[in-house]
């Protein structure tokens, strides 16, 4: 009886102790694998900290240099190793990773949470051949930062209204763009124009993107900047394409000496040291401007530049708009979250990527220093308060307003996924390199790409790559 | 009649269990890697392993790129080497001679050597930056502003040797140094007895004697100096297009960028024909002029 009694009384108790653990992941030990930090990494570790509070479960946080990644995630799961159960890539690699990851749950596919991520990463980014595999935890595309200090000036406004015709502002249109990089070249408020990255290795191609999508995504020819989604062709080398590269290569004269070596770690403090007026990157330059550099106060960040003519592949002529059409590119597009199918962890682990996606740990993670971590949901772009620590409201209110508003254009522009993504990348940044430094002429530098990509994507096999490539662009 | 054991035959039988397993560790990975370069294996997209004979080995060397990276290898190894060769054994002989304050120029010619060469390709990234660098304010002194250390490909050439004959030339002056101090002292007292020049001493007498050594070390620098990536991928990244781009840059870019096994692998043995060839040829030349002044 006294057994009976005292067994009675421990239930409740027992009870308690499994709701701190909710849900209870006792025993279970996950391995999550990024590249090294603290960018991304320290994200994670800080999420694996409430996730271990909540659920009692342990999680083992192992770093790999970037460039070991691929290489090591898709070995160990096209081998069924199951040495992961939580990988964290870039958007690029998914269709090579694709037939190795589990599904996401059901219930994280519904709900407040969910909607609350912002619909080009959820239904496009998160999504390949009409499955979700992903999660995004970082989102990235490539803005144009300036500065206000410059571009407020009464003095420079006139100068600039007497040189060129119209007001100095945020420029919407490339040559808008050149012909202030121009002005403030030219002029003493300012060392430079702006400042790009043009080095091979150093993410120069995303630059180069993100002028050819203004020039290539139309939106009559949906999905056809770098393939014909019909026959997998080359685009690479169309009118739209030279005119990017032309352009790309003007911006030299109005960047800091040696530009040709700078990469996207170079431009960065280009813009937040004072030294160029503008420059193009991912939102990274934006807080180091505002934290770090001697422009605190003064970071702005517009929408990257549009054209009013983008190429017709279809018709091959140009197509003329009223106004111009912004194509804001999604460079990079993010890290991502993703559960291995060979993971003996699934379930603990697609809560342990709820929980670092989650609203409250995702909001920390962006405005914490070094994370890495940039918004993607909607509620990170709507709190503004949450972003005092390290902008002014007006820097807020334009940082924010610039990624939103390039998420919300109607003709964004989603980064190039494809199986062998390095292979079409590597000769692309070779012939690149070659054009702008003026080694070999532009058109001849796009032949060459072009020949190339036709010939990968044959060694590859066309029907496998066209499927790739339409499931990317959201053309299944 | 009775035969007494032989020995000899004991001890191979003793040694030959530690040679097959050195010889396999040694040979096992070369045979993988020559069948390997004998297929066409991509990892990015997995594509299953095919035989494709020689089509690897005719598509290198069908390439430009192959071809130039060889250029670019060979230029900055033979510049460098050349000159990190003279002022090496310059130095070796000035330190040889106690000049005042000798211990600590031997300790500070030494220090580029024992730094990484990652290390020094950032040192160098700084200090050769077209605006920013010091090497820049020295030349600006002359009216040369914004000389494109790194972007133009003659300049970049030429940043990428100098970088290599700071880094290894105090290997060049430690070897030197140590033979300088081998030599018979007997000999240089007997020449300076008779009145014998400096010059003459160092023509006919030290350089005849280190000749032996001097063929090892530039042998050694050769063929490291073959092997230059680390410098080459943070200064330059091989660029501007190809034009700085190494042998082992273009093998780690196939290998690692583009997950191209077969190709890979085929790179890797035409890697060692060059070596080989290269090397071979020196050592020719080399034991032609140890002959001559022998």
């Amino acid at each position: 009886m006294k057994n009976l009694l005292l067994a009675t009384a421990l239930v409740p108790i027992a009870s308690l102790a499994n709701a701190a653990c909710a849900p209870d992941y006792s025993g279970v030990t996950l391995t999550v694998s990024t590249q090294n930090g603290p960018f991304i990494a320290s994200a994670l570790k800080t999420a694996a900290d409430s996730w271990e509070q909540k659920t009692c479960g342990t999680v083992e946080i192992v770093e790999f240099p970037f460039s070991e990644l691929y290489p090591k995630f898709l070995t160990a799961m096209s081998q069924q190793t199951g040495d992961f159960d939580v990988i964290g890539f870039i958007p690029a690699w998914v269709p090579d990773f694709a037939p190795f990851l589990s599904v996401m749950p059901e219930e994280m596919q519904q709900g407040e949470d969910w909607q609350d991520i912002h619909p080009v990463y959820r239904e496009r980014l998160m999504s390949w051949g009409g499955e979700i595999k992903s999660a995004t935890m970082d989102g990235d595309m490539h803005m144009l930062n300036y500065r206000a200090d410059l571009f407020e000036d009464e003095a420079n406004k006139a100068a600039f209204k007497e040189q060129y015709g119209y007001e100095l502002a945020a420029p919407v249109t490339w040559d808008q763009y050149y012909d202030i990089a121009e002005f403030f070249t030219g002029s003493d408020a300012v060392d430079y124009g702006t400042a790009e990255a043009y080095r091979r290795g150093g993410q120069q191609f995303w630059y180069f993107f993100s002028h050819a999508a203004s020039y290539t995504n139309n939106p009559n020819t949906p999905g056809a900047m770098f393939f014909d989604p019909e026959t997998m062709d080359a685009q690479i080398n169309n009118p739209g394409w030279l005119r990017a590269l032309e352009d790309y290569k003007r911006g030299l004269e109005f960047n800091p000496p040696g530009a040709l070596n700078n990469g996207s770690g170079d431009v960065r403090p280009l813009y937040a040291g004072g030294t160029v007026a503008m420059n193009i990157d991912w939102a990274d330059s934006g807080v180091l401007g505002a934290t770090e550099g001697a422009i605190a106060g003064n970071v702005r960040t517009a929408v990257l530049p549009g054209s009013t003519e983008i190429w017709n592949s279809e018709t091959e002529s140009w197509d003329t708009f009223d106004t111009p059409v912004a194509s804001p590119f999604l460079a990079f597009g993010g890290w991502q979250l993703a559960v291995p199918g060979d993971s003996e962890n699934q379930e603990a682990a697609w809560s342990f990527v709820a929980e670092v996606t989650s609203p409250e740990v995702s909001g920390q993670a962006i405005v914490t220093a070094n994370t890495g971590v940039n918004p993607y949901r909607l509620s990170h772009y709507e709190n503004l308060d949450n972003w005092s620590a390290i902008f002014t409201p007006e820097e807020a209110k334009s940082y924010l307003g610039a990624q939103r508003g390039s998420l919300d254009a109607e003709n964004v522009a989603l980064d190039l996924r494809l199986p062998g993504f390095f292979s079409y990348t590597e000769v692309l940044e070779i012939e690149l390199s070659k054009a702008i430094a003026g080694q070999v002429e532009p058109q001849e530098a796009l032949d060459a790409i072009a020949a190339e990509w036709d010939k990968l994507t044959d060694e590859f096999g066309r029907d496998n790559q066209l499927a790739a490539y339409r499931a990317a662009m959201g053309l299944e | 009649m009775s035969h007494s054991p032989q020995p000899d035959r004991v001890k191979y039988a003793f040694i030959l269990p530690a040679f097959l397993l050195v010889l396999t560790i040694t040979l096992f990975p070369l045979i993988y890697a020559l069948v390997v370069s004998f297929q066409t294996i991509r990892i990015v997209p997995p594509i299953p392993p095919r035989f494709v004979g020689f089509d690897n080995y005719t598509e290198i060397l069908g390439s430009a790129r192959f071809w130039g990276s060889i250029q670019v290898t060979a230029v900055i190894v033979f510049i460098s080497v050349a000159l990190q060769y003279v002022l090496g054994f310059a130095l070796a002989l000035t330190l040889h001679h106690n000049v005042p304050g000798a211990s600590l120029y031997r300790v500070s010619f030494l220090l580029p050597m024992f730094l990484a060469p990652v290390s020094v390709a950032l040192i160098a990234r700084m200090l050769f930056h077209p605006v920013l660098g010091p090497v820049n304010e020295f030349f600006t002194l002359f009216g040369l502003e914004n000389l494109p250390f790194l972007t133009s490909p003659s300049f970049a050439i030429a940043t990428l040797i100098t970088v290599e004959v700071w880094q290894w030339t105090p290997f060049v002056v430690l070897l030197m140094l140590a033979g300088l101090q081998g030599l018979p002292s007997e000999v240089f007292e007997a020449a300076r007895v008779d009145n014998i020049s400096t010059w003459r001493r160092f023509r006919d007498l030290t350089f005849p004697m280190l000749l032996p050594l001097s063929v090892a070390v530039v042998f050694i620098r050769l063929i490291e100096g073959f092997k230059i990536i680390d410098t080459v991928f943070v200064l330059t990244g091989g660029g501007p297009g190809t034009s700085t781009e190494t042998l082992t840059l273009f093998a780690y870019n196939e290998g690692f960028k583009k997950f191209n096994i077969g190709m890979t692998s085929a790179l890797s043995f035409l890697f060692l024909i060059v070596v080989i060839l290269f090397g071979t040829l020196y050592l020719a030349a080399a034991q032609r002029m140890i002959r001559r002044y022998q």
